[in-house]
């Protein structure tokens, strides 16, 4: 009995201790940081701390209106058993989106974090490492849930004049729950460490994540399109409560804690207890079957990355092309120099090989689906609105309509540009060395990056302007009208992200999602969206003043090829040999 | 030695990081045909030297010259003629071992033809030659180290810059980098490379250059370093803790036992 009290006592220490260390990191990283960095983390927690208590005000304001006596005598809305739903809602969706969002961030703390060897090298209980893990792991998802639920809850609680216990049980349960659904994934991360290596799982992961959230977030617009209009009407709303309150089951167990804090609430202490004494118990025996199975595998699964890192891959089909002579490769060797073609190469092999740039690859296809969709789905018309937008307006927007094909090829592939051309040097990340020690002139670093860059955003580009200009019937000379302003367009767009994106270049990242180029990057896309209609408009511009005067049409595309040409041309050229001296200091502390 | 000017110059050379002095008027001499050895304890100023040396770090003044190239003025001919092995390899984890040599030989231009030949004698040398179609990031870090020294030899050159590159190696592969660099000097080229392993510097090196707290204190070879601190046959470690101040932390350790 006394060795497992040591035990625990050892246990419960050496988690303080560990949790301490990283509470004094993150300390020693706001007082080494900048003034500038102080300043905005500071107004960033003053802000944090406005919205929540702005949520918690609205959230009030709402439960209250919803709770008055009078409303089901005018709307004919029972909403009292979709208020006591309300926790369970809460609840189902903190348990749920912690066990899948705790995922990742697991498997990063449990098993590739920098940290481990020095760890487990120590005398610390295996138990230990795994809890703190754990803990740095869900706090920060924990917190961000937090924001957003305990305001409603405590709206709900002085809403409806719950007792004072109910309160700090509120904390107590999501806090317990948070516990649960992270020790579950754990356990889920655990086991499949134990099939598939971690490093792997985190690529699959990071794609997958990518898609999920991308596709979730258009989810939305793809339903308004679908449904013709956005406006919730009160039918809508009933739909809701009524799937709300489908969620108020006795045998549902996420059920049994939100039910529970509101019998106390209430002052139905003896039901409340049991429910919560339930919630607790179940909540607690999933942790510890995870703190149990972590002794075990955790260990293994970790010890296993070494191996499994020094293991050999199956043999590739030799990928290295040095034997095969293609068509692209000849021409490219008659119009490149070496070290450019090189790193296109190069950067062309790695970019498809590593599924976390991928994810970031194939998001401006999906996008540009979802939209070319959309648009004609519309009819290719301009958005009816509310009719308060004045006829001119209208007139100009359905014009500006007839060359949709080449706004949304431009669309895509100013997206599919974001994302490799204003982080094309940053991408180099710590193998950065590799090019600054060898004779490789910025000129040539420049021009493969912008080849990389463009090739796949003027590819995707036509894409979508071939098949949006046969599904529209567009004529011959509009077509290639269009080829050749998506193609002058994109140069300087590319011109402008590369060379801002290169002149604030940041080497020192460990995940492709987290790779910037900082402030001038910023510059850049703000530069580029600029760029971008002023372009679209002198190649465009010129062809509606020529048919306004009534002149020959041939008049209005040679102005806007000369205009649009030239203002591309520059913006392709200039900003790179701007920053061309720049390049050759990269990396230089 | 095999030829008169230096392959390797640095002149009056000083890297300034704000206030703080982390390379203070170093100038260093390196040969064809000869192994430097440059010693000095953390933090003295090794790698920064050796990154100035290389062109990955501009000097805050002074200068240095590679293979007869001012490493500042023209960039290109003295990295042309120059291979650096970096103490992290840090490589492109998604390429395998034959497609980043491949890169390697199109960033310094060279043959296809000559350069196919070049990977596979590199690859068969360095052990590499089974795992030359895996990923990068399937190497040991051993691997990966020989990985680093086989790029940085493509181009066959004249300077090579290694620093601690026999870290995180297997006592087989530490023996083959030796013989290697050895060969590599006899054939000409200038090796300058730094280690902490004072014994590799002994035997390997025909000249050492000892730095602390960015100064050059001491350079010359073995017997020259001898006469120096005229400590007769005392050994390198001796020298070195003699003249960086590690011999009062050794009597320390000695009182302690």
């Amino acid at each position: 009995m006394s060795a497992s009290l040591h035990d625990s006592t050892q246990m419960f220490s050496a988690v303080w201790k560990l949790l301490r260390l990283r509470g004094q990191i993150s300390f020693n990283s706001f007082k080494h940081a900048k003034k500038s960095r102080k300043f905005w983390t500071l107004i960033g927690w003053a802000g944090l701390l406005a919205f929540i208590g702005i949520i918690f005000w609205l959230s009030f304001l709402l439960l209250r209106f919803l709770r008055s006596p009078e409303l089901p005598q005018y709307v004919g809305l029972d909403v009292s058993p979709f208020l006591q739903a309300i926790p369970t809602l809460i609840f189902s969706i903190l348990f749920f989106g912690i066990f899948l969002t705790s995922f990742g961030v697991l498997l990063q703390a449990l098993y590739l974090s920098g940290d481990m060897d020095f760890l487990l090298a120590a005398p610390v209980p295996i138990r230990a490492v795994f809890i703190s893990k754990l803990l740095q792991a869900v706090l920060p998802n924990f917190g961000i849930a937090a924001i957003f639920a305990l305001p409603v809850l405590f709206g709900l609680g002085i809403s409806g004049g719950y007792s004072l216990a109910y309160y700090p049980l509120v904390v107590l349960v999501m806090f317990t729950l948070t516990l649960a659904a992270a020790g579950l994934s754990a356990l889920l991360v655990m086991s499949v460490v134990r099939i598939f290596p971690a490093r792997r799982v985190a690529e699959v992961l990071g794609f997958v994540g990518a898609m999920a959230s991308m596709i979730c977030s258009q989810t939305g617009n793809l339903s308004n399109s679908l449904n013709g209009s956005g406006d919730p009407s009160l039918a809508q709303a009933n739909e809701l409560a009524t799937l709300v309150t489908k969620l108020n089951v006795p045998w549902l167990p996420l059920n049994w804690a939100g039910r529970g804090l509101t019998e106390i609430g209430e002052g139905r202490w003896l039901a409340g207890w049991l429910l919560l004494a339930l919630t607790f118990g179940l909540a607690a025996a999933a942790f510890w079957i995870a703190l149990v199975t972590a002794e075990g595998w955790y260990y293994s699964g970790w010890a296993r990355i070494q191996v499994v890192t020094n293991k050999k891959k199956p043999t590739r089909a030799s990928s290295s092309g040095t034997n095969k002579v293609s068509l692209a490769a000849t021409l490219s060797q008659q119009f490149l120099p070496a070290p450019v073609r090189g790193l296109v190469k190069r950067d062309f092999l790695i970019l498809t090989r590593d599924l976390r740039q991928v994810s970031q690859l194939v998001s401006p296809l999906i996008f540009g689906l979802l939209y070319t969709f959309m648009f004609f789905r519309n009819g290719s018309e301009p958005p009816a609105g509310r009719g308060e937008a004045p006829d001119w307006f209208m007139e100009s927007l359905g014009a500006l309509l007839v060359y949709g094909n080449v706004g949304m090829s431009l669309f895509v592939g100013w997206m599919l540009l974001g994302r490799l051309s204003g982080t094309a040097i940053s991408r180099e990340g710590k193998n950065y060395w590799l090019l600054k020690a060898s004779p490789l002139r910025p000129a040539h670093l420049l021009a493969a990056k912008f080849i990389v860059a463009y090739l796949p955003a003027l590819a995707l580009g036509w894409f979508f302007l071939i098949g949006i200009s046969l599904l529209q019937g567009i004529s011959w000379t509009g077509f290639f009208y269009g080829l050749l302003v998506v193609a002058m367009c994109l140069a300087g767009m590319n011109g402008i992200l590369l060379s801002l994106g290169a002149a604030g270049a940041n080497f020192a990242w460990e995940d492709p999602r987290k790779m910037n180029s900082g402030n001038l990057g910023c510059l850049g896309t703000i530069l580029a969206g600029l760029f971008l209609p002023l372009s679209f408009g002198l190649f465009i511009g010129p062809l509606w003043v020529v048919a306004a005067l009534q002149i020959p049409m041939f008049y209005g595309y040679l102005t806007g090829l000369v205009l649009g040409i030239a203002l591309s041309l520059v913006c392709a050229w200039l900003p790179l040999k701007i920053v061309e001296g720049r390049v050759a200091k990269l990396d230089e502390a | 030695m095999a030829t008169i000017s230096p392959l390797i110059e640095t002149i009056d050379l000083v890297k300034k990081y704000g206030e703080k002095l982390a390379v203070d008027n170093v100038s260093i001499e390196v040969y064809g045909g000869e192994i430097f050895g440059f010693l000095g304890p953390n933090g003295a100023g090794k790698t920064t030297t050796i990154k100035m040396i290389v062109g990955l770090l501009q000097p805050s003044s002074g200068m240095v010259k590679v293979a007869g190239h001012d490493v500042q003025a023209q960039p290109l001919q003295a990295k042309s003629a120059s291979g650096y092995v970096p103490d992290t390899p840090n490589l492109y984890a998604k390429l395998s071992g034959r497609e980043l040599l491949s890169f390697v030989a199109e960033l310094y231009d060279l043959d296809r033809k000559q350069a196919i030949r070049r990977i596979d004698e590199l690859l068969r040398m360095f052990d590499l030659a089974e795992a030359a179609d895996d990923t990068i990031d399937s190497y040991s870090h051993g691997m990966q180290q020989k990985a680093s020294l086989a790029a940085a030899l493509m181009h066959d050159p004249k300077v090579l810059v290694l620093d601690e590159p026999t870290v995180g190696l297997d006592p087989k592969s530490a023996r083959l980098i030796k013989d290697i660099l050895r060969q590599i000097a006899d054939r000409g080229a200038a090796v300058m490379l730094s280690t902490h392993i004072l014994e590799i510097a002994e035997r390997m090196c025909d000249r050492i250059g000892i730095i602390n707290k960015g100064q050059l204190v001491a350079v010359g070879t073995m017997q020259e370093l001898r006469n120096l601190g005229q400590t007769g046959e005392a050994s390198l470690e001796d020298i070195f803790l003699g003249l960086t101040g590690g011999a009062e932390a050794a009597e320390i350790a000695e009182i302690l036992k």
